[in-house]
């Protein structure tokens, strides 16, 4: 299975991933990517803050560039 | 073979030498299991328990999506399916996460240790009963805790486990497991999994990383995850 690298760049600072992740291929990758985002953003909600300006970068062993997920793809948003 | 397991229960109340060879008496074979192997599947009808020698393994399930929770970790001197004794299948599955050696004990023996030693059988039945213990322990965080701090109680609660059987050496110890099943047992994505770890680094509390954890500050961690070892009955008491 390839190796996949998740790097997130939000509010809360780059976080780069160092160790990687193995997957069957990109299409699951992109799902963990947003199952991340909604994850994390969920976390942040219940201490009371939202912010969708982070994004997650996914690239390969290589450090090419795969999906890049902006924070408010990952959701449906209704605003008042 | 069961020293392990002898310092866990010895650390709860005594464990006569008349029990210890009843206890050996019960165990059967010894087996080496590799990393990542289902040693109990969910469902299958058992004629023994699992005593867990040296390693790591968990208890897990899963949805039909894929999405799996860690429910429990266990260590050297930890059985794995005593409570498959009384049940006689799981509701779970339970595999290795490390290579693993782990030590059968036959359905049949431990009957008749429950025939025969009723104060080993109730150190017996206490073992089972931390594992509630502890269960209800990772509801809390499953249910309540943010992730940091379910992770940081998670690398106390695995501390104070392995001291018990002496598997700490200065602020740090062995988790022979990756960030995604860490995560698994947090109920976190690994991907949030590593933000969390990053947290308590940033924090100077501990490091997870390659199969090793460091503990910086024990004192700082347990008051970050708010930490409180009663729910692993330390006390050394006549049960």
């Amino acid at each position: 299975m390839p190796r996949f690298f998740f790097h997130v760049h939000n509010g809360h600072g780059d976080i780069p991933d160092e160790s990687g992740t193995d997957l069957a291929d990109q299409s699951a990758a992109s799902r963990l990517a947003v199952d991340s985002v909604r994850s994390m953003v969920s976390e942040d909600a219940r201490r009371g803050v939202i912010d969708l300006k982070g994004r997650i970068d996914v690239k390969d062993a290589a450090d090419n560039l795969l999906i890049s997920v902006d924070f408010i793809e990952a959701f449906d948003l209704t605003l008042p | 073979m069961i020293e392990k397991l002898l310092l866990k229960l010895r650390a709860r109340d005594a464990v006569a030498p008349e029990e210890e060879e009843a206890l050996l008496g019960a165990m059967g074979e010894v087996e080496d299991i590799p990393a990542r192997k289902t040693v109990v599947k969910r469902g299958e009808t058992l004629n023994r328990s699992m005593l867990l020698v040296e390693g790591l393994m968990c208890r897990f399930k899963d949805l039909r999506s894929g999405r799996r929770q860690i429910t429990a970790l266990h260590v050297a001197g930890d059985f794995l399916d005593l409570h498959g004794f009384t049940l006689k299948h799981l509701d779970h599955d339970v595999m290795s996460l490390a290579p693993c050696r782990i030590a059968l004990f036959p359905h049949d023996r431990l009957t008749r240790i429950t025939e025969e030693r009723p104060h080993l059988t109730r150190l017996l039945w206490f073992s089972t009963n931390l594992d509630a213990a502890i269960h209800r322990e990772w509801e809390l965080s499953l249910g309540q805790r943010t992730g940091p701090s379910k992770a940081a109680h998670l690398l106390c609660e695995l501390y104070t486990r392995l001291q018990i059987v002496g598997l700490i050496g200065e602020g740090r110890f062995d988790l022979p497991m990756n960030q995604t099943e860490f995560g698994e047992c947090l109920g976190l994505t690994v991907v949030h999994t590593n933000r969390v770890l990053r947290e308590l680094r940033e924090r100077g509390l501990a490091h997870f990383r390659n199969g090793k954890v460091r503990i910086y500050d024990m004192e700082r961690l347990r008051a970050f995850a708010e930490f409180d070892p009663t729910y692993l009955y330390l006390a050394a008491l006549a049960r």
